[in-house]
C-alpha cells in the first residue's frame, strides 16, 4: 500500500513539473512574439495616461449605512400619530433643500447660519456636538468649542431656515449620548480648530466609537456626574473620586427602573416603517 | 355599581346556562335578578356576531352618507347673501392635535398649534326667536361617534340634518345673512391664513388648588420662625367694610372650565387634511375638541374682510392649493434664508 502511494506521489510531482515548464515556455514564447511584432511596426504613438479623477470621498458618495435621524422617531405619548406624519412631511421637504448629514454626539460639525448681527450676515461655527435634542421639526443640536479661552456653546435648530449648511468634519461617536460633562472637563477636550479640514470617514462600515475618557477640572462640577442617573462612561472618575465616594454615589441608583415594563418603548418596528417612508420620499 | 354587576351576570349567565344546563340546574347559576329596568343597551338581545355586524354596517353607512352628502342639501339650497359690515360667520369644531414650530421669512421662530377639523357639519339652524331673541344661531357638531348608547331625543337632531352623530355639539351666534343650511360640511378652508381667530375650549383640570397655584400669591417664607404658614392666603381684606369683598381670590377648583384664547393668527391651512395652524397655545389638552371662530377683537377685524362667505364650499373653489400659507411664513420648499 505504502509503495503504491509513493509511486503515485512521484507521478504527480513529475506531472506538476512538466506543467510548470510548459507555463514558463508559454510565457517566454508569448513575450518574444509580442516584441517581434512591435519591432516590425512603427514606434507606438505616445498616449498620455488618463487623468486621475479626484473624488471627494467625504461628501460625494452617499453613505451605504442605514441611518435614520433620531428626530424622526416620535416620542411615546398620547398624540395622534397622524400629527407626526404631517410633521414628517415638512421635515422631508426641508431635507430635500438642505443636506442634513448623518452625525452623532461627539462628531465635529461646521454650521453656516444666516445671522443678522454677524459681519457679512452669515456665521460659520465649528465645534463638537455635545447634545441632540427634540423630536420632529423642533429638533436641536448643541455645538461646543473654546474660543479665546472662553467656552462657547450654540444651540442650533436643525430645521431652521437660517441654517445654510451643515458639514461633518469628523464623524465619530463617543462613549456617551450626552457630552454635557465637557463643560466641567479640561478645556482641551472641547477645543476644536476652527479651520479644521474635513476628515475622511467610512462609508459602509460602522461609525467608529472614540473610546477617549476625559479628565475633569476639580470639583465642584455643574452636575454630580458620578451619580447613576447620568450613567456617564467617558470620565476618568478614578482621578477625581475615591472608591468610597464612587460607592457612595451608588446610593442614588434605581436598579428597579429597568424592569419597569410600563416604561418600555420599543421603537424598532416604528423605526423600520419610518425609514422606509423617508427613503421613498427622499428619492 | 350593583346594577352593572347584575347585567354582567345576566349576559354571561345565559351563555353559561346553555353550556352547562345538561349537568347543573339553572337556578344555581342565575343567582341575581335585574334591578334597573329603565335603560337598555343596544346589544341586549343580540349575539356577538350581530353586534359586530351592526357596528360595521353603521360605520360603513355613515361613511357613505358623508361621502355622498345624503342630507337635506339635495333639496334646493338656501338663498345666499352678500357680506356686509358687521356680518358674523359661523365657526368650526376642531380637534387639537399638538404643537410644532414654524419660521417666518425673517427667520423668527413661532410655536403653532395644529387643529384638525374632523367631520364638522352644520346640524341645526336656530332662528332669532328660537335662540335668544337677539341673533340667529347655528348648531355645529364635530367628530363622528357611535350612534349606540345615545338617546332617541339626542339622535333626532342628527337624523334631521342627515349627518352621523357628533361628539361635540356647540352653538355659534351668526348674523342673519350668514345662515347655512343644516347638513352642510364645514372645512378648514373656512378660515384663511393671515386672519385672526378666537379658540374656546375646556382647560385642563387641576383639581382643588390653593392660592399660590391658582392665583399666583406669594405665600410666606419657608423658615425664619414661620409656624404652619407657608402657602396660606394671608389676610382677606381690610377691616373697614367688616366683610370679605366679592370676588376675593381664594382656593378652589382650578381648570376644567371654558376659556377663550383671543386673537390668534392663522399661519397656514392644509385643505387636504383640514388642518389649521394657529399661533401659540390654545386651552385644552391634546385631542380635545374646541370651538374656533372669527375673532371678536376690534383691532383685528381688518383681517376678516376677504373671507369665504358664509363658508367655504368645495364646489365653488375646487382649485384651492393643498397648503395655504400666510405671506410672511417660510415654506420648507424654499431655499435657506440669506439675510441682507
Amino acid at each position: 500500500m505504502a509503495s503504491c502511494t509513493s509511486t503515485f506521489d512521484k507521478c504527480l510531482l513529475s506531472l506538476r513539473f512538466l506543467r510548470h515548464l510548459q507555463l514558463r515556455n508559454e510565457r517566454f514564447l508569448s513575450t518574444s512574439v509580442f516584441r517581434l511584432a512591435a519591432d516590425d511596426n512603427k514606434p507606438p504613438k505616445f498616449t498620455p495616461p488618463p487623468k486621475p479623477v479626484i473624488k471627494d470621498k467625504n461628501q460625494a458618495d452617499v453613505s451605504q449605512r442605514k441611518f435614520l435621524s433620531p428626530e424622526f422617531i416620535p416620542p411615546r405619548q398620547r398624540t395622534d400619530p397622524f400629527k407626526f406624519a404631517i410633521e414628517r412631511k415638512d421635515m422631508i421637504r426641508r431635507r430635500k433643500v438642505l443636506n442634513i448629514p448623518e452625525f452623532y454626539t461627539g462628531s465635529i460639525l461646521a454650521v453656516t447660519m444666516a445671522d443678522p448681527n454677524a459681519s457679512g450676515k452669515s456665521n460659520r461655527f465649528v465645534g463638537i456636538c455635545i447634545q441632540r435634542g427634540g423630536k420632529g421639526l423642533g429638533a436641536t443640536f448643541v455645538l461646543r468649542n473654546i474660543i479665546d479661552n472662553q467656552g462657547v456653546e450654540i444651540c442650533y435648530e436643525l430645521y431652521s431656515p437660517r441654517i445654510q449648511s451643515i458639514e461633518v468634519l469628523k464623524l465619530e461617536k463617543r462613549l456617551d449620548d450626552n457630552l454635557m460633562y465637557l463643560r466641567d472637563a479640561l478645556p482641551e477636550y472641547s477645543t476644536v480648530d476652527p479651520n479644521m479640514k474635513p476628515m475622511p470617514f467610512p462609508l459602509a462600515e460602522e461609525v467608529p466609537v472614540n473610546q477617549m475618557k476625559v479628565k475633569m477640572r476639580p470639583k465642584p462640577w455643574s452636575k454630580r456626574w458620578e451619580r447613576p442617573k447620568y450613567n456617564v462612561k467617558g470620565i476618568r472618575f478614578d482621578l477625581h473620586l475615591t472608591p468610597e465616594e464612587m460607592e457612595h454615589a451608588q446610593k442614588w441608583a434605581q436598579p428597579w427602573l429597568e424592569y419597569d415594563m410600563l416604561k418600555e418603548y420599543d421603537t424598532s418596528e416604528l423605526e423600520e416603517q419610518i425609514f422606509k417612508e423617508v427613503q421613498a420620499e427622499m428619492k | 355599581m350593583a346594577s352593572w354587576t347584575c347585567r354582567f351576570l345576566l349576559r354571561r349567565g345565559t351563555r353559561l346556562l346553555s353550556q352547562r344546563s345538561a349537568t347543573k340546574s339553572p337556578l344555581q347559576l342565575l343567582g341575581c335578578v335585574r334591578t334597573v329596568k329603565s335603560t337598555t343597551w343596544f346589544d341586549e338581545h343580540l349575539t356577538e356576531d350581530n353586534t359586530e355586524y351592526m357596528r360595521k354596517s353603521i360605520s360603513e353607512e355613515y361613511r357613505k352618507m358623508t361621502a355622498d352628502k345624503l342630507n337635506p342639501l339635495k333639496d334646493e339650497p338656501w338663498q345666499r347673501h352678500e357680506w356686509t359690515e358687521g356680518s358674523r360667520r359661523v365657526g368650526l369644531v376642531a380637534l387639537k392635535l399638538g404643537m410644532m414650530p414654524i419660521w417666518t421669512k425673517t427667520g423668527e421662530r413661532h410655536a403653532v398649534t395644529m387643529l384638525q377639523v374632523q367631520d364638522c357639519h352644520v346640524i341645526k339652524h336656530l332662528s332669532k326667536e328660537e335662540f335668544d331673541g337677539r341673533t340667529a344661531a347655528l348648531v355645529v357638531g364635530g367628530k363622528n361617534v357611535s350612534p349606540f348608547y345615545r338617546s332617541e331625543e339626542h339622535m333626532e337632531m342628527f337624523m334631521n340634518a342627515g349627518v352621523p352623530p357628533k361628539q361635540k355639539v356647540t352653538t355659534f351666534k351668526v348674523s342673519d345673512n350668514a345662515v347655512i343650511k343644516p347638513g352642510t360640511p364645514l372645512y378648514a378652508a373656512h378660515f384663511r391664513p393671515g386672519q385672526y381667530v378666537d379658540v374656546t375650549a375646556k382647560t385642563i383640570g387641576k383639581g382643588f388648588q390653593g392660592v399660590m397655584k391658582r392665583w399666583g400669591f406669594k405665600g410666606q417664607p419657608a423658615s425664619h420662625g414661620q409656624t404652619k404658614t407657608h402657602r396660606r392666603p394671608g389676610a382677606s381684606g381690610p377691616g373697614g367694610p367688616s366683610r370679605v369683598m366679592k370676588g376675593k381670590k381664594m382656593p378652589g377648583q382650578m381648570g376644567n372650565r371654558y376659556n377663550t384664547a383671543h386673537g390668534l393668527k392663522i399661519w397656514r391651512v392644509n385643505t387636504k387634511y383640514n388642518i389649521l395652524y394657529v399661533h401659540g397655545t390654545v386651552p385644552g389638552h391634546k385631542n380635545c375638541l374646541l370651538k374656533v371662530r372669527d375673532t371678536v377683537l376690534p383691532t383685528r377685524s381688518s383681517t376678516l374682510l376677504n373671507l369665504p362667505f358664509p363658508t367655504f364650499f368645495t364646489e365653488e373653489e375646487a382649485d384651492l392649493d393643498e397648503d395655504l400659507y400666510a405671506e410672511d411664513m417660510f415654506v420648507h420648499t424654499e431655499p435657506s434664508l440669506t439675510l441682507t
